[in-house]
């Protein structure tokens, strides 16, 4: 797989840049077409405005903008927790409009991991178990759960921290635990908002060296952050300014051979 | 390659459907309780008070009557009593004096023993009133085995003291005239004679009469207060097996003429409705009870709103992972039904303590219905899951976007 260096480019009136969509496409595994998010009030709100993208298979893409520019409300429509007032959205191929509530809980399961700022463990969990937790509502058995766990754990580095509880954990690790319950359940798109907006700069590093790690391995991985010094890292950059995509640039390629010969077989899901 | 079959076997799956297995429901709904145990513990306790306290009343209701019906059974339920009535006029009609011959043809008739209520006071000494509600009755030797009684000191009388100034007081009777033992020959005035207490009655649950009687024989009472001998009451006891029969033809064995002036009872009857009188107080202590329930269900339902509260994030995440609202709504309601159960079965534990306690001072036989306790932990479960309904609900409804939010 190879992509362009360039997607698109603002066009000379001004208007809000966005990048086309790109139908048919048969490994484009999230796009948007044409979302708005409006919440009523005087003025109401537009948190996201007419925004198209799309994000193909394999990519690492950072989501960055200000506070307040719409980062969140994307995330959360990317991730199907938030339906758009208007527009499309498509989770590999499939119109998330058409689902139900059940049906969007059905998709989450299995087809997008998160990441969350502020971790989200099970304070009383073990690591492994919290990493399981990834599974339960996909109906995979203890067993088979927790080998699975295991194995994530062992790939984001934590090993050797299988049984250990998150309080007795370093914010680092806690945050590998969450991007292991992330890729457990071998997702199509990981959504990752803010992860390292509660670390250090060295732990940040280390973190964002794995999710690029993943990204190699495989993963599909969207980065919401406000860091601007962080967007520079990743190979494409989405800007979003006042709930519309300012900018959208790759700068370097991700990865110059499909991810299917690279990465081992655990995370292509073949045998 | 197991798992990587598994894995491939998911990704192909082209309808996505989150399934959370009863296990894991289960262990879900259980993890907030397991990772909060003071509180769980404390909120758990509200419920067991209202279980423990219906299921003491049960139990010492229960063992109070097991203890009556115990005693009914020891002192036999095959003891008939015939009492002469009323009359049609309304006056007290007495009952024939050959009425104990006849009733002792009766064939199941095993024994049977009459009194005579004697118009006679009895004093201590002379210096005292008789106002103190104790009959003198003659009777026979033989009363004191139909009665089945037994002495608690001295003894009854027999042919050669029947016929002698001496008398025997029932329990009740002996203290109030303040006789404790025959022992230094204590005395009595009837009529103004004086009789020498031979022995004192132990009480005679079946015949409280008796209880509060000085008891002469029959030939004494011709022989020194001049008393024509007529039977007032005859205690009869029957072949256990036919005592409804032997019940039904007794009155018109004795009164031929006029059965519908005799009155025929059995005592253990008045003894089993005592068991039964104590209802009332019962159900008061249970509706009680089940206000301390219902107490502790609105307990559980406001830990539970506030664990809701507290809990967002862990929502959203689990909204985030796969989960449904009904999802959501099942791990709140198995919880809120699993801190209830739990507290019913502290409570079912501390009400069969506390009957044990209570039952062991009284000295009363122990029982604790089985199915008092299983309603116990019942009623808990379905209170529980009652009050965890609106938590549930509320924690269903949460949008997940909000939930993740941090703050």
């Amino acid at each position: 797989m190879r992509r362009a260096n360039r997607r698109s480019s603002a066009d000379g009136e001004g208007r809000a840049f966005s990048t086309p969509p790109r139908p048919g496409l048969s490994n484009t595994v999230m796009e948007l077409r044409g979302v708005s998010k409006h919440y009523p009030g005087t003025p109401p709100v537009r948190a996201l405005d007419e925004v198209t993208m799309s994000v193909a298979e394999g990519e690492l893409v950072g989501i960055v903008g200000a506070s307040g520019s719409g980062k969140s409300t994307l995330l959360n429509i990317i991730g199907t927790l938030d339906r758009p007032t208007s527009g499309q959205v498509l989770i590999e191929q499939t119109p998330v409009a058409e689902l139900s509530d059940a049906g969007l809980a059905g998709l989450r399961s299995s087809r997008i991991g998160f990441v969350f700022q502020q971790f989200h463990l099970l304070e009383a969990a073990t690591a492994v178990d919290n990493v399981a937790t990834g599974l339960v509502y996909q109906g995979v058995r203890k067993g088979l759960r927790r080998s699975l766990a295991k194995e994530a754990l062992e790939k984001v580095g934590l090993g050797h921290r299988l049984q250990h509880k998150p309080p007795k954990m370093s914010g680092g690790e806690r945050q590998r635990v969450a991007i292991a319950r992330a890729i457990v359940g071998d997702p199509a798109i990981v959504l990752a908002d803010e992860p390292t907006g509660n670390l250090d700069s060295q732990t940040s590093a280390g973190i964002i060296d794995l999710l690029r790690r993943l990204n190699q391995d495989g993963s599909t991985i969207i980065i919401i952050t406000h860091d601007p010094g962080l967007a520079a890292s990743l190979p494409r950059r989405v800007t979003l300014t006042d709930g519309r995509v300012s900018d959208d640039n790759v700068s370097a390629p991700v990865v110059d051979e499909p991810a299917s010969d690279k990465s081992p077989a655990w995370i292509r899901g073949t045998s | 390659m197991k798992l990587k079959k598994n894995r491939a076997a998911r990704r192909r799956s082209s309808v996505h459907r989150s399934k959370l297995l009863p296990g894991d429901a289960v262990a879900t709904g259980t993890q907030g309780l397991r990772s909060r145990k003071g509180r769980t513990l404390l909120t758990a306790i509200g419920i067991a008070i209202g279980i423990a306290s219906m299921v003491a009343v049960l139990g010492i209701s229960s063992s109070s009557k097991a203890d009556l019906i115990a005693e009914i059974d020891q002192l036999g339920t095959n003891l008939l009593q015939v009492q002469a009535g009323l009359d049609t006029s309304g006056t007290a009609s007495k009952l024939p004096k050959e009425a104990p011959a006849m009733v002792r043809r009766i064939a199941p008739v095993e024994e049977a023993s009459s009194v005579s209520a004697l118009k006679a006071g009895v004093q201590r000494n002379q210096y005292t009133d008789d106002s103190n509600g104790l009959d003198v009755l003659a009777t026979e030797p033989q009363l004191l085995s139909t009665l089945e009684a037994t002495m608690a000191s001295g003894r009854f009388l027999d042919a050669g003291t029947a016929g002698l100034p001496t008398v025997v007081l029932g329990a009740v009777a002996a203290e109030r005239l303040g006789i404790s033992s025959p022992a230094g020959a204590p005395t009595v005035q009837i009529a103004g004679r004086t009789f020498s207490v031979i022995g004192i009655l132990n009480p005679t649950p079946l015949s409280p009469d008796i209880d509060r009687a000085v008891l002469i024989g029959n030939e004494a009472a011709g022989k020194y207060l001049g008393a024509e001998v007529i039977p007032t009451a005859i205690f009869i006891r029957a072949n256990p097996t036919v005592v409804e029969e032997v019940r039904q033809v007794l009155s018109r064995t004795v009164s031929p003429a006029a059965p519908n002036e005799v009155s025929v009872s059995r005592p253990s009857d008045a003894l089993e409705a005592r068991a039964q009188v104590d209802q009332n107080l019962q159900n008061l202590l249970l509706g009680l009870g089940a206000v301390a329930l219902l107490v502790g269900g609105v307990g559980i339902a406001n830990v539970m709103i506030i664990s809701v509260l507290e809990r967002r994030g862990e929502i959203g995440l689990r909204r985030a992972l796969g989960a449904t609202r009904s999802h959501i709504a099942v791990q709140f309601i198995l919880e809120s039904a699993g801190l209830a159960t739990l507290g019913g079965v502290i409570g079912t534990a501390l009400g069969a303590a506390v009957t044990v306690v209570y039952a062991r001072q009284q000295d009363w036989l122990i029982d604790i219905p089985a199915q008092g306790l299983a309603a116990g932990i019942v009623a808990a479960l379905v209170l529980g899951a009652l009050a965890g309904l609106y938590p549930a609900t509320r924690a269903a409804r949460l949008d997940p976007a909000d939930a993740v939010r941090p703050g």
